[in-house]
């Protein structure tokens, strides 16, 4: 290599990650500082806000709400959560460990039905929950996310259950174990991260879904974080500070518990194209 | 033995009564396994898909609704749709328009990062990684207010920059009114959202190519260019068709980032891509039978592209 081209070379890949991490961060820095800013509509082109506060996160919590609807939206993510981890577990271990008839055009199904729109189900859902009188109820939006999540956290959990060794099934079955007790002691506790990265995948798509709380949803103390943050957008119209402030309470867990499991998810999403 | 149990022909010779449990586990175990999953989709997906083409097939408005009758007309909805010029010249360019300019930026930029990630020295690829999944971790909606307030009109960060600099008139603008400025705006906010899955994913890829391909390149007096199109993309062939298929199908449903921006739930038909059309005819004009033919288009159309992902998916990875 050339030597005089070395801090050249250094020179543009730090400038490279400067435009880099300015980019992709920009826009939640700008988020959390004008949740912080005292006078966001007055800061103008200012990058640093002239004066903090804290003020916005008790406009929120109080006049906005906020602690209602991230109850809410915490509630309907864990029973999702719940639901379909175990859900899918038991149906990754059948695609997984068995081979039966159908097994391929199981799979592909259950892949095909992930793609089907939102917006395409959003209608006879609706209709289907009016007349069991399901709408409006958190526990009906539960259930719709539950089938949602589904077919991700099987295709995801298909992975972790292949990666256990045979062997060690079989060891337990030698040991006398029946097929319950070494679901549930050796299996079980050896797939666990993989139900984790799982559930935060789960609780992530219920926590941050939009079309369907909208819908389903019509007395402002059902309302989830994201159609909470929507109702108050229109009631306080350009008050960004409260705006901003709920947008960082929202975004806070899902950043958290994404960069948990980023490296399952990319796994997960690419499906085996990588490997070649 | 093992020969016999195996062979179709000999089913009925006598094996081992523990053999013949196994056998039938074997066979009734996985159905037992998948039944609550299969039952779930069944019941909230795939029902609702035959329901959604039943409606499509009626003028189901708000008196059917509450009196739960039917009222089919055949296929007078989707001779309406087509025959509307509102389809043609606003719905399906946005629609079509915004998917391929937002996959093109979203593979371009998220492969171009991918490269420069793979350049770095190890520390500060993970810091840059970590950073990229903040882009990708920020919920649609929350992510779609940010970029509104970015660009608010009035107050917004880039119209005082811009007015600062003397190209705006901060008083004569409205991005959000202009067909052209929504969608750049929308784009500017999937494209940041959706390119850090295209930069891990084919950084992931190219860590896979071997380095004597690049060395041996290099000897022939290979430039960067020439390395990148005559090994990079055909090694990660595979890699860019799922990215881009997955995009595909990702860009062609945006609603939340249309449907939060200003006139994006119902106040400037100028905007409308076919979901948000269909759920505006649907929540707002009551008209769901309308609404659920062209919910129908938008399936068939995100299906006919999921077939074409499945084909390069199962190319790629035979042994399911």
């Amino acid at each position: 290599m050339n030597r005089r081209l070395r801090p050249l070379r250094t020179a543009g890949l730090a400038l490279g990650v400067v435009a880099l991490l300015t980019f992709t961060l920009f826009p939640a820095y700008w988020m959390v500082s004008t949740a912080f800013d005292a006078h966001p509509t007055q800061r103008g082109a200012n990058l640093l806000p002239t004066e903090l506060t804290t003020r916005h996160f008790g406009v929120v919590l109080g006049r906005g709400g906020f602690l209602q609807y991230l109850g809410n939206a915490a509630l309907v993510a864990l029973v999702t959560v719940l639901v379909s981890s175990l859900v899918a577990l038991l149906a990754a271990v059948a695609v997984a460990r068995f081979r039966f008839p159908l097994r391929r055009s199981v799979l592909i199904m259950i892949l095909i039905v992930q793609m089907v729109p939102l917006e395409a189900l959003v209608i006879p859902l609706f209709i289907q929950a009016k007349s069991l009188h399901l709408l409006n109820s958190l526990l009906g939006l539960s259930v719709v996310y539950i089938a949602f999540s589904l077919s991700f956290a099987i295709w995801m959990l298909r992975g972790f259950v292949a990666a256990v060794p045979k062997e060690i099934e079989e060891a337990a079955y030698v040991d006398g174990a029946s097929w319950g007790q070494m679901f549930t002691r050796v299996l079980m506790p050896l797939v666990m991260p993989g139900v984790v990265a799982t559930s935060i995948f789960s609780f992530i798509t219920a926590w941050n879904e939009f079309i369907f709380a909208l819908t389903f949803l019509q007395s402002s103390e059902k309302y989830t974080v994201s159609i909470g943050l929507r109702k108050f957008f229109g009631e306080y119209t350009s008050e960004w500070g409260p705006i901003m402030a709920a947008s960082t309470l929202i975004t806070l867990p899902v950043v958290v518990f994404f960069l948990f499991v980023q490296r399952n998810l990319v796994s997960g999403l690419a499906a085996g194209a990588v490997k070649g | 033995m093992t020969a016999a149990a195996t062979d179709p022909g000999v089913r009925r010779a006598p094996v081992r009564p523990g053999l013949r449990r196994r056998r039938r586990r074997q066979l009734v175990a996985p159905w037992l396994l998948l039944a609550p999953a299969l039952a779930i989709l069944a019941t909230l997906l795939f029902w609702p898909l035959v329901r959604m083409v039943d409606l499509s097939l009626q003028d189901y408005g708000l008196r059917e609704l509450n009196r739960k009758e039917t009222n089919y007309v055949g296929f007078d909805n989707y001779r309406d749709i087509l025959a509307d010029d509102y389809l043609w010249s606003t719905v399906l360019p946005n629609t079509i328009g915004f998917a391929v300019a937002a996959v093109g930026c979203t593979v371009a930029f998220g492969t171009l990062v991918a490269l420069f990630l793979y350049r770095l020295p190890a520390l500060w690829r993970t810091i840059c990684s970590s950073a990229i999944m903040v882009a990708w971790a920020m919920p649609a909606v929350t992510g779609t207010y940010v970029w509104v307030w970015l660009f608010d009109p009035t107050n917004g960060l880039a119209s005082k920059v811009l007015a600062g600099l003397g190209w705006i008139d901060p008083h004569q603008v409205n991005w959000f009114a202009d067909r052209l400025g929504f969608y750049s705006i929308v784009l500017l906010n999937v494209v940041h959202h959706g390119f850090p899955f295209v930069a891990v994913t084919v950084l992931a890829g190219l860590m896979t190519i071997p380095n004597e391909l690049y060395e041996a390149a290099r000897m022939d007096g290979a430039s960067a260019t020439r390395q990148f199109w005559s090994i990079t993309v055909p090694m990660l062939k595979p890699v860019f068709a799922v990215v881009t298929i997955l995009s595909t199908i990702w860009d062609f449903k945006v609603f939340a980032q249309i449907y939060l921006m200003p006139g994006g739930d119902g106040g400037n038909r100028d905007v409308f891509n076919l979901g948000v059309w269909s759920y505006i005819e649907s929540f707002a004009q009551h008209k769901y039978g309308y609404g659920s033919a062209i919910a129908v288009l938008l399936t068939l159309a995100l299906l006919a592209i999921t077939i074409v992902y499945l084909r390069t998916l199962f190319r790629e990875d035979e042994d399911l």
